[in-house]
């Protein structure tokens, strides 16, 4: 894969021979994976894959036993302040959206902004609408989270994320939380921003959604990388067993 | 002894109580929520040694009977060379002690905060001390304001303290001046009453103001 790029062109997001374990399982199998600037690639697989795992290590949400995961060439420190300001240039975007819930929308916006990249909050509050404005939640900004739709808390999550201008972002089943009929306007989002060149890393079940979005696809299955893939290889002749499996698996109740 | 012979003979020292009884309550109030965030903020920071302390602090205060506190402080102190007014030591102690219980209900409140609050304050890249103070401790004490309630109401009775030690009749409280107009007159269990009535509705006030705070800073999820 690394001879595609360019020499010199530092990957955004590298894993490499990234190990780990919940006690005994062994949960990231030997994971090596790069991501250059611009790309889009899509996780998916099986449920306790290890996929949600890959995609939290990246920001060290959490810990791996070895091996070794650089952003923009520099290796991840393990801790304090160094860590944080690696982590202020990854965005991520959570299943449960994580909205801190005791702010208005606008406050979470401009909360990092302000505190981590010591914008003056004047600035940072007109970056924030203009980001909701983008993702269409700006009638939103005084509200509390909670009296906000899932569709809506994802999208205004999105616009958290974007405010701290993010080298990538990662998005962790983005989808997965929300009632059938906010998955179009959150996916709509995610869409724009891979047009518009944002280097991402998604894990989700969203099918359509990934084969349309994605420049590679990474099959998962019992943490390993099974396959890895141009979207239309992959969704057309995947070439082993369990991804066939798999994609059989997803693809049943449409069936019937 | 008639109550309204009570009230007119020693009516001015009972509303004089009552004052010191609410400016004790405050000043201690807000020096144990002030240490009670401290330790709190100690029990979990990223420095063992710190989190030690802040554990065996809170064990300390926390197991520590007020009288047992306020002899230790009153007699034990002096030899080692600290000197502190009667009035201080009952401070001392109506804050320590009710610090340990902020603390509790502090720790408490940190276990209701989902934690995806934490990841994502973690993702956004602030530091431990920025999650602390702008997501974690917010979040605890919207989620505490009733135990913190009864806090406030817990350290009023604990400044009761103040009725064993010698004070000056203006520096008495609600308890100590009881043992005042006892010690006088007959005031009997009617002075008790006049004391306790004045208590209930100290209690009654806080808890409204502590009901209506809840109300308006409860976290809707």
């Amino acid at each position: 894969m690394t001879q595609r790029y360019p020499a010199g062109d530092v990957p955004v997001i590298e894993l490499k021979n990234v190990n780990k374990h919940y006690g005994d399982l062994h949960v990231l199998k030997d994971i090596s994976l790069s991501v250059r600037k611009g790309e889009v690639v899509v996780i998916i697989g099986p449920s306790g894959s290890g996929k949600s795992t890959l995609c939290r290590t990246i920001n060290r949400l959490e810990t791996i036993d070895s091996g070794q995961i650089l952003i923009e060439g520099v290796p991840l420190p393990e801790e304090g302040r160094r860590l944080a300001e690696l982590r202020s240039r990854i965005g991520m975007v959570f299943q449960s959206f994580n909205l801190f819930a005791h702010m208005s929308v606008l406050d979470n916006m401009i909360l990092a902004p302000v505190s981590v990249l010591k914008k003056s909050r004047r600035e940072a509050r007109e970056e924030a609408m203009r980001l909701l404005e983008r993702v269409g939640v700006a009638d939103q900004a005084k509200k509390l989270p909670a009296q906000l739709s899932g569709g809506q808390q994802q999208r205004a999550a999105i616009a958290r994320a974007l405010a701290m201008r993010p080298r990538a972002m990662l998005f962790d089943e983005p989808t997965s939380a929300l009632d059938p009929e906010m998955i179009g306007e959150v996916l709509n989002v995610i869409t724009e921003l891979a047009q518009e060149g944002m280097t991402m890393v998604i894990v989700t079940h969203e099918m359509n959604f990934a084969r349309r979005v994605s420049d590679r696809v990474i099959f998962m299955d019992g943490g390993m990388i099974v396959e890895e893939n141009t979207p239309e290889a992959f969704f057309s002749h995947p070439s082993s067993q369990r991804a066939v499996d798999f994609l059989q698996s997803i693809r049943t109740p449409e069936a019937l | 002894m008639s109550l309204s012979a009570l009230l007119s003979q020693y009516g001015d020292l009972y509303l004089q109580a009552l004052l010191n009884t609410w400016r004790l309550t405050a000043l201690c109030y807000v020096g144990a929520f002030a240490i009670g965030i401290v330790v709190t903020v100690l029990r979990v920071c990223p420095v063992k040694p710190l989190r030690v302390f802040g554990d065996f602090f809170v064990q300390v205060f926390r197991n520590i009977p007020g009288a047992a506190m306020l002899i230790i402080l009153v007699y034990a102190l002096p030899r080692l060379k600290i000197m502190l007014s009667y009035e201080m030591c009952v401070i001392v102690a109506s804050v320590l002690i009710p610090s340990a219980f902020c603390s509790e209900h502090l720790m408490s409140g940190m276990n209701t905060i989902h934690p995806g609050q934490i990841e994502a304050a973690r993702a956004l890249g602030l530091t431990f001390s920025q999650m602390i103070a702008r997501v974690v401790i917010p979040q605890a004490l919207r989620s505490t304001v009733l135990p913190m309630t009864s806090l406030a109401v817990g350290t009023m009775l604990t400044t009761a303290l103040a009725s064993q030690v010698p004070l000056r009749p203006n520096q008495l409280e609600l308890t100590g001046v009881v043992n005042y107009i006892n010690s006088r007159a007959v005031g009997g269990v009617l002075a008790f009453a006049v004391s306790a009535v004045l208590y209930v509705s100290t209690a009654l006030l806080i808890g409204w103001i502590g009901a209506t705070i809840d109300r308006k800073v409860r976290i809707l999820r």
